[in-house]
């Protein structure tokens, strides 16, 4: 039990990343950024490049990778941020200056994330990879077993939080990118300039998936259809927590993450001990879409949202 | 040659009732269904079922004749979507395509894990052609043509009839403006109700025709991107509210498909294996530059006019 929870929390931790840009981008660009996926699994695929650009400095102890890991995430979130700058330039800030709907800029999302997927096949190609050795987990009070390496992913996530929350509370842009979201009239009224609120808000959105993406193939493995398959979940968290909040998209990441992993658990369990052969881990992100439902259907405008 | 010929007409046709489907759900009501490939997996899976012989592999077959096969796949796609929309449909925008988004892959996972009912990720083999069996291999090609061809008249027809109709102005509002389409009146839930339920029926039967065309259906012939994407991309490049549109879009769009394999074949050998996500990319450029620079479409919005009044304007 308490190891599931604690699974929950890992693969929590990643949807986090994910879920805090989506909220950003549906909260200040204001459209659901279905691209958001597969640039996640780009910025895994980037830091598998820079990992083998750079030489082996060794490990970490007891992680399966070493320096040229960190450095290889720095820069992976900093060319699939480059990546989706590129895109808003080319893209989404024409259409936005041509004043199209939300859904408009969805759809161009769209095409966006067929794009990377592309992209991500025609370089690396369809099958698995890996980063480096696999990892055997290990032991620990309470019946919990995980990787050392999940240590490192929960501590990432932390800190990136963090640093966003603090970006966002103590300086001026960050400022500025919360103004925007509460009233974006009335913020270039007051001379805030929103294209620079709009490239800040893809930097941290797409640094922090990209990062996601990096994290979710240490723990698992990197295929060019992670990002499409974590991308539900990620929606789901957004959807549960109501658009917009930071804490609540964690809050949200985590309820998908340990619901996800201790539902099919518990529901594995039971179909067991019924004797029904079902094969319950392969319904895992079933479980984020039945739970999507349960919430609209009580609270549309989820469990935090206040329903302006 | 000739053959090949007949087979983009049939697959065209199919994809042009696809098309006209999610015109009615996108272009006609404002639903933004990023699932329209369900529907079109579920009809393909129902008639397959229905029609082929007995197989100790998964339930069924039954053996039924196509036409059977046909309205079973309507009828399973429209109850499947009338039972969904209670959840979806309450949802807007955005949120509405995530919901479809979610259940589609969701129901991907269902064919794929349940091999009691789909024999899984090996698909179902031997779906009968219903014209084969009684003329030539040859022949049956061409009368399979025209039954492709006499299905998409009729669902073209009839989404005229549709739109053109009260019930078709009424969408009309509730697409534009569903608040003041309720002050006039107008129960918005039942129409977007009735649009998402015809357009998932016809989904289905577009499904089937693919099924019953290709012989043999898997999870992977029903990818986001053969079995969504591209529909979404053949309105975008048609015209989003034409019927018209989106017909020349899906002919035009599938051409571009096939027409990009004989170019692979020109390609040095390396490239080859990798050309299938060549296209996929060219989709994914392709549909962004559509919404770039012609975002009407290559036919724009048609005025839907009632043999009465003059219209509205905008």
């Amino acid at each position: 039990m308490v190891d599931l929870f604690v699974n929950g929390i890992i693969l929590g931790s990643i949807i986090t990343l994910g879920a805090i840009g989506v909220t950003l981008i549906a909260d200040i660009l204001n459209f659901f950024n279905f691209a958001h996926g597969d640039m996640l699994s780009f910025g895994a695929y980037m830091a598998l490049f820079f990992v083998g650009v750079f030489p082996s400095w060794g490990n970490f102890p007891f992680l399966s990778f070493g320096p040229s890991m960190i450095l290889a995430i720095i820069l992976a979130m900093a060319v699939t941020a480059a990546f989706a700058l590129f895109f808003d330039k080319i893209l989404f800030k024409p259409l936005r200056k041509r004043g199209a709907s939300e859904l408009f800029l969805a759809l161009s999302s769209l095409g966006v994330a067929f794009i990377f997927r592309a992209i991500i096949r025609l370089v690396w190609g369809p099958q698995a990879k890996y980063y480096g050795g696999l990892q055997m987990a290990r032991r620990y009070p309470l019946g919990i077993t995980i990787k050392p390496d999940e240590f490192f992913i929960m501590g990432t996530t932390l800190f990136l939080v963090i640093v966003v929350y603090l970006f966002l509370t103590r300086t001026k842009i960050g400022k500025a990118m919360r103004a925007a979201s509460d009233n974006e009239t009335l913020a270039r009224v007051t001379g805030i300039d929103t294209e620079r609120v709009v490239n800040w808000t893809w930097i941290i959105a797409v640094s922090l998936t990209a990062a996601a993406g990096v994290l979710y193939g240490i723990q698992v493995q990197l295929r060019p259809i992670m990002g499409w398959n974590i991308l539900i979940p990620i929606f789901v968290a957004v959807v549960v927590a109501g658009v917009g909040d930071l804490w609540g998209a964690m809050v949200g990441a985590m309820i998908i993450g340990v619901s996800q992993e201790m539902l099919t658990g518990l529901l594995q369990d039971m179909f067991n001990s019924l004797n029904i052969d079902v094969l319950m881990t392969a319904y895992k992100p079933a479980i984020a879409f039945v739970l999507m439902i349960i919430v609209l259907l009580f609270r549309p405008q989820g469990i935090f949202g206040t329903g302006e | 040659m000739l053959s090949y010929f007949v087979s983009y007409l049939v697959m065209a046709s199919t994809y042009s009732v696809a098309a006209l489907a999610l015109n009615l759900q996108w272009g006609f009501t404002g639903l933004m269904n990023f699932g329209i490939g369900t529907f079109y997996f579920v009809g393909a899976y129902a008639s397959a079922l229905l029609t082929t012989g007995a197989s100790p592999d998964y339930v069924g077959g039954f053996g039924l004749p196509f036409i059977v096969g046909l309205i079973g796949a309507m009828a399973i796609s429209g109850l499947l979507a009338y039972v969904l929309a209670y959840p979806a449909l309450k949802l807007r925008g955005g949120f509405f395509a995530i919901s479809m988004l979610a259940i589609s892959e969701t129901i991907r996972l269902i064919v794929k894990n349940e091999k009691w009912l789909t024999n899984g990720v090996w698909g179902i083999r031997g779906i009968p052609q219903p014209t084969r069996a009684l003329l030539g291999a040859n022949l049956a090609e061409w009368v399979y043509l025209g039954l492709a061809i006499a299905i998409l008249i009729i669902v073209y027809r009839l989404t005229e009839i549709g739109i053109r109709s009260p019930w078709g102005r009424v969408l009309n509002a509730v697409r534009e403006d569903e608040k003041m389409a309720e002050m006039s009146g107008k129960n918005s839930w039942r129409v977007r109700m009735q649009s998402f339920v015809f357009g998932s029926m016809v989904m289905g039967v577009a499904g089937a025709l693919y099924a019953h065309y290709i012989g043999f259906i898997s999870p992977s012939s029903f990818t986001p991107l053969m079995a969504t994407f591209i529909v979404w991309l053949m309105i975008l490049l048609g015209g989003t509210g034409s019927n018209k549109g989106v017909i020349v879009g899906a002919f035009v769009v599938w051409g571009v498909w096939i027409g990009s394999e004989f170019l692979i074949d020109f390609l040095p050998s390396g490239i080859t294996s990798k050309a299938g996500f060549v296209r996929m990319l060219l989709m994914g450029i392709l549909l962004d530059v559509i919404l770039l620079i012609r975002p009407q479409g290559l036919f724009g919005r048609e005025k839907v006019i009632s043999k009465l009044g003059s219209g509205s304007e905008n």
